[in-house]
């Protein structure tokens, strides 16, 4: 299977204790290690004002990961443990990489069309062969 | 408002009627009527646009919206060249959501239909992860009793 990149984001209880946001994060890690899964990023977004009230709660502890893996069912594993925990009021996990395929695709073709016409804006889009080697010729 | 009463059977012009619309006037003028007027307030960007409208148009059928040759605009997502619309991001969301969180159709706010759908997708995940609201305002301080039944 390719690789496969995970956003997961997950909001726990204003109050809670930070050894009980440490188990949460170890069990994750643990997971990862287990299940073969490589965590790109771990960030803390602080308390912030939810958009509306989840388990009475109107502010949350927003806990963000960017995790890469070549196994589907490490995000199964994942979500069942995050569900367990009682500090956590909600989670969420998202697929990221055939968007960041299509964006890559888009940025590259988006370049290579600028590219052969180096100083006008591109604003229609150019056949593919034709023009392209007059357009060079005219600009060198 | 008194003014406005003074001026009674005279056609309004342009000037009050951004105060919620005399409801007595009804045929007069190229203003499709008082009633559109505060619920297009909502629309941010189609404010000091609108006034250009039916002057300039073309002199077609007079519909009660008067949202009829608009927004020459270009999408703001093309400008800046965005190819991921990140739903992380609730301040680049929220400028296309409503007061009351609705997600703003493509006429209002000039974005092609491309990003509109990716829009879409981005400002659903928000509100799953309580970054936007469902319904409400963004604030979510003065929530209505429908928004506390719907998510509690």
């Amino acid at each position: 299977m390719e690789e496969r990149l995970y956003d997961l984001i997950f909001i726990a209880r204003p109050a809670t204790p930070e050894d009980e946001i440490k188990k949460v994060v170890t069990s994750i890690e643990h997971a990862c290690t287990e299940k073969g899964g490589k965590i790109e990023k771990a960030e803390h977004w602080g308390t912030r004002k939810l958009a509306y009230k989840v388990a009475k709660h109107r502010e949350g502890m927003y806990y963000y990961h960017q995790i890469r893996t070549t196994h589907g069912e490490l995000i199964t594993e994942l979500e069942r443990r995050l569900r367990v925990q009682d500090s956590v009021i909600k989670y969420m996990t998202i697929r990221l990489d055939e968007d960041l395929k299509r964006q890559k695709k888009l940025t590259e073709k988006r370049e290579k069309r600028a590219a052969r016409r180096p100083r006008r804006p591109a604003a229609t889009p150019a056949a593919p062969a034709a023009p392209a080697p007059e357009q060079q010729a005219a600009a060198s | 408002m008194a003014e406005e009463q003074k001026q009674g059977q005279e056609a309004p012009v342009a000037a009050p009627r951004a105060e919620g619309g005399a409801p007595g006037t009804a045929p007069s003028g190229g203003h499709g009527g008082g009633h559109s007027g505060p619920r297009r307030e909502g629309g941010r960007e189609g404010g000091p646009r609108r006034e250009g409208g039916p002057g300039g148009g073309p002199g077609g059928p007079r519909r009660g919206k008067r949202q009829y040759f608009r927004k020459k605009k270009v999408c703001k997502f093309c400008v800046e060249k965005m190819d991921l619309i990140d739903y992380k991001r609730a301040d680049i969301l929220s400028q296309f959501v409503q007061e009351r969180g609705k997600i703003l159709p493509r006429r209002m706010t000039g974005v092609c239909a491309r990003h509109q759908r990716w829009l879409g997708v981005a400002i659903k995940r928000a509100r799953n992860i309580a970054l936007l609201p469902f319904a409400g305002s963004a604030a979510g301080s003065t929530a209505p009793k429908a928004v506390e039944a719907h998510k509690s």
